[in-house]
């Protein structure tokens, strides 16, 4: 195995322990900060990078040069950022819930710590190494739906209002496809536990042969993207994925053009930062549970643990980066459309094709079930995406466009 | 353990109390789910972290968002506080719920053994065992309330879809 940089990590980590043998509680403490600390300071810094990291690419998509004063390539400017709101004036609205409104920041930012601690990071690299690792991820994930509605409640303001409506709806609507498509994962891989579920996607039988080709490419054949069901899977966990984070093209809670900015109007300054910050280390945990359950986690050839995962967390940012600079906003109505006659039914299809995909691997073995599963399993797919888009058209009008309030 | 317990139950106390004496509806929701979380702690700390998450999963992220789903369709959204929620009769009212509590709870109590430490040192559950229980002996009530609740979500999605096309 190659995780070196895991174990010379867990080795540091159990040296540090270590030196405080006489004194047990001094230990304790210093065992929660090293499981702590460390993770919530390098997500803080990918927060501060990945700001730069969406100004810039969004510049780049738009044919400006983007932030480039501060710094090299402006890569200071979050560091710029940050002063600058901690200076700012913080203004709470006279009428407005003062303990909800200094809640929510805080309610949001809980969450989204806590879950980054079930993200495997490496082999053995988890803060919270808990058997039912996945379910408690999407439990707290359901927790942020909660923080935004205190804070477009507490507000007093009638976008504020708006946005936190907008914000439940949305998020219930896609917490189902998004359970309903990493159901199938947990169901193949027969475990709830995150490091389980990406030594499933590990081909145990190659890496052991010693032949270094299978040894590199066991790293990589077995993720579950490349099984058909785990293919179709992963567009519904990304997509549903981008809605939960209230990323573009699903930014309806915080639309600026229509809301001005929904629950977040009435913050400024330094909650404003928290909530930005609390948003994206969303995002990134969210991206880092699609990686755990089909890109294989932190299994990867030559530099398999950290060092892959930290290329597939970012990878998958830079794709929702590419999705806010191409693609338009929803409207509403088929913002829960999609979520309830699209995706579900095809997620709830998806779990059928995955058992059958299952049970077919143990009778016709791995390589006939692979090319098989791969044909059969897109055409019924395929075949139920046309049917129920055909089914949700809406009515075509004919004739002319009657405006009410232009002439 | 005993500090947690009791730092945890008073939170849920706390939180109980609160849902039924504050005359905003909206912190009276938020009250409600403060109980809960103390409860999904206090389940933490008897080692059930299944019950746990599902306690945050379903009470907090389905139950409360339901109820404040409820309150957002009413006028109450603003948070104007009610005035009318405490009656002149609410005493009697407590002294029969307190009264109907002690009649359950007493008896359960007293009858109850505390020889639950020399029983925890070898319990170690685990998320497995829970599936393996509920998959083997329960298997057929699974199953049957799995496809009613698959048949609930199809039915759901199907009367919404009905109904906007008209």
């Amino acid at each position: 195995m190659n995780n070196f940089i895991d174990y010379k990590l867990i080795e540091l980590g159990q040296w540090a322990v270590g030196l405080f043998n006489d004194y047990p509680v001094v230990q304790i403490l210093v065992h929660l900060l090293l499981a702590t600390l460390p993770l919530a300071l390098a997500f803080m810094a990918a927060f501060g990078f990945s700001t730069w990291l969406e100004r810039k690419g969004l510049a780049r998509i738009q044919n400006r040069p983007g932030p480039n004063r501060v710094g090299i390539f402006g890569l200071l400017q979050p560091l710029a950022d940050g002063i600058k709101m901690l200076l700012k004036e913080d203004i709470v609205p006279d009428r407005s819930d003062k303990l909800f409104h200094l809640l929510a920041p805080v309610m949001l930012m809980v969450p989204a710590f806590i879950a980054i601690g079930f993200l495997p990071l490496g082999d053995g690299l988890m803060s919270l190494p808990l058997d039912s690792a996945i379910l408690f991820f999407f439990a707290v994930g359901s927790l942020n739906t909660i923080a935004v509605f205190m804070a477009g409640w507490s507000s007093r303001n009638k976008y504020s209002l708006l946005g936190g409506m907008r914000a439940v709806a949305q998020m219930i609507s896609y917490e189902i496809p998004l359970v309903l498509s990493a159901v199938t994962v947990i169901m193949i891989a027969g475990s709830l536990s995150a490091q389980e579920i990406v030594a499933s996607q590990q081909i145990e039988s190659w890496l052991a042969s010693g032949n270094l080709v299978k040894e590199f490419f066991g790293q990589i054949l077995g993720w579950h993207i490349f099984k058909p069901w785990g293919f179709a899977g992963f567009i519904f966990f990304f997509v549903a994925a981008l809605a939960e984070a209230n990323r573009s093209p699903f930014d309806l809670p915080e639309a600026d053009s229509e809301i001005i900015a929904g629950h977040l109007t009435e913050y400024s300054g330094f909650k404003y930062a928290i909530f930005f910050m609390a948003e994206y280390i969303s995002a990134f945990a969210i991206s880092g549970i699609a990686v755990t359950l089909f890109l294989g986690g932190w299994s990867g050839p030559v530099i398999a643990g950290l060092p892959w995962f930290i290329i597939k967390i970012f990878s998958l940012f830079a794709v929702m980066i590419w999705i806010r600079g191409t693609l338009p906003r929803l409207r509403v109505d088929q913002l829960m459309g999609y979520a309830w006659k699209f995706l579900l039914p095809l997620a709830i299809l998806n779990i059928f094709v995955a058992g059958f995909y299952y049970f077919s691997e143990q009778q016709f073995g791995g390589l006939t079930t692979f090319i098989g599963g791969w044909i059969i399993g897109f055409a019924i797919l395929q075949t139920a995406a046309k049917g129920l888009s055909r089914l949700n058209k809406s009515p075509t009008i004919n004739g002319k466009r009657v405006y009410q309030l232009v002439e | 353990m005993t500090v947690a317990f009791y730092i945890l139950a008073a939170i849920a106390v706390l939180g109980a109390v609160m849902a039924i004496a504050l005359r905003n509806v909206v912190h009276a929701v938020f009250s409600v789910l403060l109980f809960f979380s103390a409860l999904a702690g206090l389940f933490i700390l008897l080692l059930a972290e299944f019950i746990a998450a599902v306690q945050i999963l379903v009470y907090i992220g389905s139950v409360g968002i339901l109820m404040l789903f409820a309150i957002m369709l009413t006028t109450k959204v603003t948070g104007d506080p009610t005035h009318n929620l405490l009656s002149r009769g609410w005493a009697w009212g407590a002294l029969v719920a307190g009264a109907l509590l002690l009649a359950f709870l007493v008896p359960l109590i007293t009858q109850t053994q505390s020889e639950t430490i020399s029983k925890l040192s070898n319990f170690n559950p685990s998320v497995k065992d829970l599936g393996m229980i509920l998959m083997d002996p329960y298997f057929a009530s699974m199953g049957v309330i799995a496809l009613l609740l698959t048949a609930g979500l199809i039915a759901a999605v199907v009367a919404a879809s009905s109904a906007s096309e008209e």
